[in-house]
């Protein structure tokens, strides 16, 4: 039990985030039913339903997800069924199994993952300065 | 965390994370944020200081230190904080209420523990208590 006591420190990940806990939703573990809220999460289990997170969503392997997604930074690398919507950006990585619909502004697709789908990029909702500037740049 | 049953890792609902349905795994499962619904598991539930758990539940040892509302089965054992707040019916094998914690609601044992209570010859050897430690 001495585990339960202590708090995990996030590691950084959060990226400029006050140092949030990143959520885990582990392999052994199916949800069925809506997923809300804000920070980072790893899902690595089952998800039936819905997903809106305000904050970076990696679905890792062996997870495997049926319904609509929505976050502000997606990274697949497990199996989705249904449509990921991204208000920053969506990586696919080589594990990647994905059927449906992406919408995001920003997309990167790795070679080799599996995708059947359809692909709409919006353009960024307006992003003040640097950031906007920084990725037409290219 | 290895004990009998492969439950050895925990998932981890963070403090500004929603889970509405239903939670089901051979897991443990450590909730600072909020679940509502129904959980199930093969191991341990922890309900952090911050945590708020509203559901059906069924897991293994059930560990209050947040708050906690429902129906609750602990196959070994329910424990609540001195900063947990549990609302609720809770049957379990063994239970454990710190001084400062708040118990609203029946309990109920089951297995060896409830075994061992001489008396009434209730159906289950049910000890059923309403109280409130403050």
């Amino acid at each position: 039990m001495g585990l339960f006591g202590k708090k995990k420190v996030n590691g950084g990940t959060a990226g400029g985030q006050d140092s949030r806990q990143t959520a885990l939703l582990g392999p052994k573990l199916a949800i069925k039913g809506k997923v809300s809220g804000s920070g980072n999460l790893i899902l690595m289990g089952k998800l039936e339903g819905e997903f809106d997170l305000d904050g970076e969503l990696v679905i890792a392997p062996p997870a495997l997800v049926d319904g609509e997604v929505k976050a502000l930074t997606l990274n697949v690398s497990g199996t989705v069924s249904g449509n990921l919507t991204a208000r920053d950006k969506i990586r696919l990585e080589k594990s990647a199994r994905v059927q449906g619909r992406l919408i995001a502004p920003r997309l990167s697709v790795d070679d080799g993952c599996v995708f059947n789908g359809e692909i709409e990029m919006k353009p960024p909702p307006t992003v003040p300065g640097k950031a906007a500037a920084g990725s037409r740049s290219k | 965390m290895s004990k009998r049953v492969d439950a050895g890792a925990t998932s981890l609902v963070s403090k500004e994370v929603l889970i509405e349905g239903e939670v089901a795994g051979e897991e443990n499962l450590h909730v600072d944020g909020r679940v509502t619904g129904v959980i199930r598991l093969a191991g341990d539930l922890f309900v952090g200081a911050g945590g708020s758990v509203e559901a059906e539940i069924d897991a293994r040892n059930v560990v209050v230190q947040g708050t906690l509302a429902g129906k609750v089965i602990a196959r070994q054992q329910f424990e609540v904080r001195p900063t947990g707040r549990f609302s609720g019916e809770c049957t379990a094998a063994s239970i454990e209420i710190r001084e400062g914690a708040v118990f609203e609601g029946t309990s109920k044992m089951i297995g060896p523990a409830a075994a061992k209570i001489p008396g009434p010859p209730a159906p289950s050897g049910a000890a059923s208590a309403e109280k409130t430690v403050k």
